[in-house]
């Protein structure tokens, strides 16, 4: 499997636990009382928790946050403790998920108290002390975000839409995932925005992002931000393109210091505005 | 009205010809309530559904004819009933008289007119609060008997209900739902018995299929589909955990067959406990992952045929069977049809259990195939691991608790099925009575998924058609005697053409399908009856 197949795989496998947790936890259920959850783990250290926490790990947080917990899709645990993070707050992130980003809460008839804390005494014993301090300037960062990105990216009410809402990307993507984004050296691509090329019977090609599909008709937002639904009968042919909609930015158009400052200045991005759970 | 019949000559003609036959063959106008010979005859009368399947044998085949392919294009919503409630729609609605009986979700059920859709009645249980059940808070339908209607409960009761009020007649508690107990099957009524059986494989319950008297309530047999020590196969059971048995699941999702001729009721049962970690349950683990044919009056196990022998992949047999007479060979065999969620399709000998042939219906990466002995061949590197391992199917399997069709005239088994893999993970569980008991999990792998409309030849195994769909597609599939098949996904109810699988007709529902269509006719005019979502959808050909 091709790196860029692996990745497509990982967000694939991570929507579709999307949605079937979403399904679930949009079940009318009444969940087991919990205990009240204690200030520290209570398994920290524990050989049993740390194993089966290594294994939980892998099956449900290692998708976006990597094998080695370093960030993937989503951010770095590592320095989550050294960074000041306690565990009664990682716990409550676990249980209740990050609004606004694809990291969703954990369903209590699926995952139990115990389950949380194993994982978490194993993702402590990979803690360490953060090797880089963070560079660039976020202001200046927002200058070169404004020039390249806001066309097509909205951050806090103002920008495009065509491509995803950024305004809490830095509470959902690591500084080296952005930076291959913006590089176009990643091919993830988030759902609802896989380019999609179509031809109408009259020769018209139209390209634009998939918002849905189903066996006879497919919505889309065009390149000129208009969504459209299109009957498939209609169509002599449908596209989803490989690459994103988004052009690589190579030095040539963003050089190193201002990629250094817009990184500072995106995940810097925690949002504004309250999100409605 | 007059004009419209007169459109449809031919097809009035012929449903006639199918009511005058019934009429004649029962020599008297329908009950007024439903006998046991009534559900024994099935859909003689073509103008009922009396149970989940259809028949006693499961085949969700009717035999109107007034919807045809080619007038199929024709098929437009008569009526709508949304629930109020929230959750989905996993049952088969069933119809007599004039009315549509259908139970939804958090316990609730309807009466309805079945010519407009409005309601008559409506039943709620006020369920406690604690509830436990793993894969939604649903419910596949009713039986009927007599003035009766019957239900399992999220609470793990039977209840019986006045089918005139909706009211109450007797509540039976079959297990305590605090210790991850469920009821969620619609049962299946033979002679005087309902029998029904129970789910919660996921919290570590023993399984059971019980009956119970239809008059009174009261219990009369109990098998448990984990084998206890009083029975032939509980040296299956053994590893680390001596008292595994007793927490070693093996649900019932779905209702059985039953053959009357046999007196025989046969059940598909659900995955062992823990699901994914095998350790502390070596050996079969009987009667997980099994279809079981029990003696209707006593409960006496006859026979059994296991799928998948210590099942690690979270492959319930929890799927319908299917009893039919087929010739194979030469030789009109009565089997027992059975697509299983662990990839295979299966013939087995209705009477003896003996396999008469296994053979993958979607790619299969846990077993190569079925040996002439009846086990599977399993394939290395296959076994859920603390690092992780590929295995396809994924958990859900090749299908689920969607109910398929056969065909019988074309041979033909239609199923929904889904091409997947998934990485299968294991841990350490300790079993504790109401708590999940998975000892692992599994991370579905995107790129492999895949779902679609398959026919099977049943005479040979092999794959005759196939319509793919965008989307994974949970929904169940109906056929009838003039050449169709419906089925959907995506949201899209679509009808078939039964031998070449032509798409002839859909409709967007706007809600995703975890049910399957049924077929009724009331005023000489056939309904197809859908339902989606929390939303029932009442279809007739348009009269104009």
């Amino acid at each position: 499997m091709t790196r860029t197949a692996r990745m497509i795989a990982v967000v694939m496998a991570f929507a579709l636990g999307c949605i079937s947790a979403h399904a679930a936890a949009a079940q009318d259920r009444s969940a087991p009382r919990s205990e009240p959850r204690p200030a520290a783990n209570p398994l920290e250290g524990n050989a049993l928790a740390i194993s089966n926490g290594a294994a939980m790990f892998r099956n449900r947080c290692a998708g976006c946050h990597g094998a080695d917990a370093h960030g993937y899709l989503g951010p770095d645990l590592t320095s989550y403790w050294s960074a000041g993070g306690t565990d009664a707050r990682m716990f409550d992130i676990v249980r209740g998920g990050v609004p606004g980003t694809e990291m969703i809460g954990a369903d209590p008839l699926r995952v139990l108290d115990k389950d949380i804390w194993q994982t978490l005494a194993y993702i402590r014993t990979l803690s360490a002390v953060p090797a880089v301090a963070p560079t660039g300037d976020a202001v200046s960062g927002e200058r070169v975000f404004r020039a390249n990105c806001a066309g097509c990216h909205r951050v806090n009410g103002r920008g495009g839409q065509l491509g995803p809402d950024l305004s809490r990307v830095g509470s959902a993507r690591p500084r080296a995932g952005l930076s291959s984004k913006i590089r176009g050296t990643s091919d993830v691509i988030r759902p609802g925005y896989e380019p999609v090329t179509l031809v109408t019977r009259d020769g018209e090609r139209i390209r634009g992002v998939r918002k849905n599909e189903d066996e006879f008709s497919i919505q889309i937002m065009d390149t000129r931000e208009r969504l459209q639904g299109y009957v498939k009968a209609n169509l002599t042919a449908i596209t989803v393109d490989k690459q994103s909609l988004m052009p690589a930015y190579g030095p040539d158009r963003v050089n190193d210091r201002d990629l250094d400052d817009l990184l500072r200045y995106l995940t810097s991005l925690r949002g504004t505005t309250e999100v409605t759970r | 009205m007059r004009r419209s019949l007169r459109k449809q000559r031919p097809a009035v003609l012929v449903i006639l010809a199918c009511a005058l036959s019934w009429t004649l063959a029962s020599a008297q106008q329908p009950a007024a309530s439903i006998t046991s010979q009534d559900l024994r005859d099935g859909l003689k009368n073509p103008t009922r559904w009396l149970t989940y399947g259809g028949d006693y044998g499961n085949l969700r085949h009717s035999p109107l004819t007034q919807i045809t392919p080619a007038n199929v294009n024709r098929l437009v919503p008569q009526w709508q009933f949304q629930t109020d409630t929230l959750g989905k729609f996993e049952a088969a609605p069933l119809v007599f008289d004039g009315v549509v009986y259908v139970t939804g979700p958090l316990d609730t059920g309807w009466a309805l007119d079945a010519r407009t859709g409005r309601q008559i009645w409506r039943y709620r249980r006020d369920l406690p609060s604690g509830l436990i059940a793993c894969c939604g808070l649903v419910n596949r339908g009713f039986g009927v008997l007599g003035d009766r209607l019957f239900k399992t409960t999220l609470d793990a009761h039977l209840v019986a209900i006045s089918r005139k009020t909706g009211a109450i007649e007797w509540d039976t508690a079959m297990e305590n739902f605090r210790r991850g107990y469920s009821g969620t099957t619609a049962p299946l009524v033979v002679k005087d018995k309902v029998i029904v059986g129970i789910a919660g494989a996921e919290y570590g319950i023993r399984g059971f299929i019980d009956a119970y008297d239809a008059q009174t309530g009261k219990q009369v047999w109990r098998f448990y589909t984990t084998a206890g020590p009083e029975d032939p196969g509980h040296g299956t059971w053994r590893g680390t955990d001596a008292k595994a048995w007793e927490h070693g699941g093996g649900s019932i999702w779905v209702p059985g067959a039953y053959d009357p001729e046999l007196n025989l009721t046969y059940w598909g049962t659900g995955n062992a406990g823990p699901d994914y970690n095998g350790l502390e349950r070596e050996g079969d683990n009987l009667y997980t992952a099994s279809v079981v044919a029990l003696d209707a009056d006593t409960g006496k196990l006859r026979w059994h045929y296991q799928f998948t022998p210590h099942d690690i992949w979270d492959y319930d047999s929890t799927q319908m069977p299917v009893l039919a007479d087929i010739t194979l060979g030469g030789e009109l065999r009565k089997v027992v049809l059975f697509a299983n969620r662990n990839g295979f399709f299966y013939v087995l000998d209705r009477a003896t259990g003996k396999l008469i042939r296994g053979k993958p219906f979607i790619q299969t990466t846990w077993a190569k195939e079925i040996r002439a002995d009846g086990r599977p061949m399993l394939l290395p590197n296959s076994v859920p691991s603390e690092q992780g391992t590929r295995v396809c199917p994924d958990q859900s399997g090749g299908t689920n608790w969607m109910p398929p069709s056969f065909d019988p005239s074309l041979g033909l088994f239609f199923v929904t099925a889904r091409e997947s893999c998934g990485i299968f993970f294991t841990w350490k569980d300790d079993y504790t009575p109401g708590e999940a008991f998975r000892g692992g999990a599994v991370q579905r792998l995107g790129d492999t998924q895949s779902s679609m409309l398959r026919a099977i030849d049943v005479t040979t195994g092999e794959r005759r058609w196939e319509f793919p769909f965008t989307t994974q597609s949970w929904a169940g599939v109906l056929s009838t005697a003039s050449g169709l098949v419906f089925a959907g996904g995506s949201g899209n109810v679509m009808a078939f053409d039964a031998k070449s699988g032509k798409n002839l007709w859909h409709f967007q529902t706007g809600s995703s399908l975890y049910a399957g269509a049924m077929t009724y006719m009331v005023d000489g005019r056939q309904y197809v009856l859908m339902p989606a979502g929390t939303t029932l959808t009442a279809f007739a050909l348009a009269e104009f």
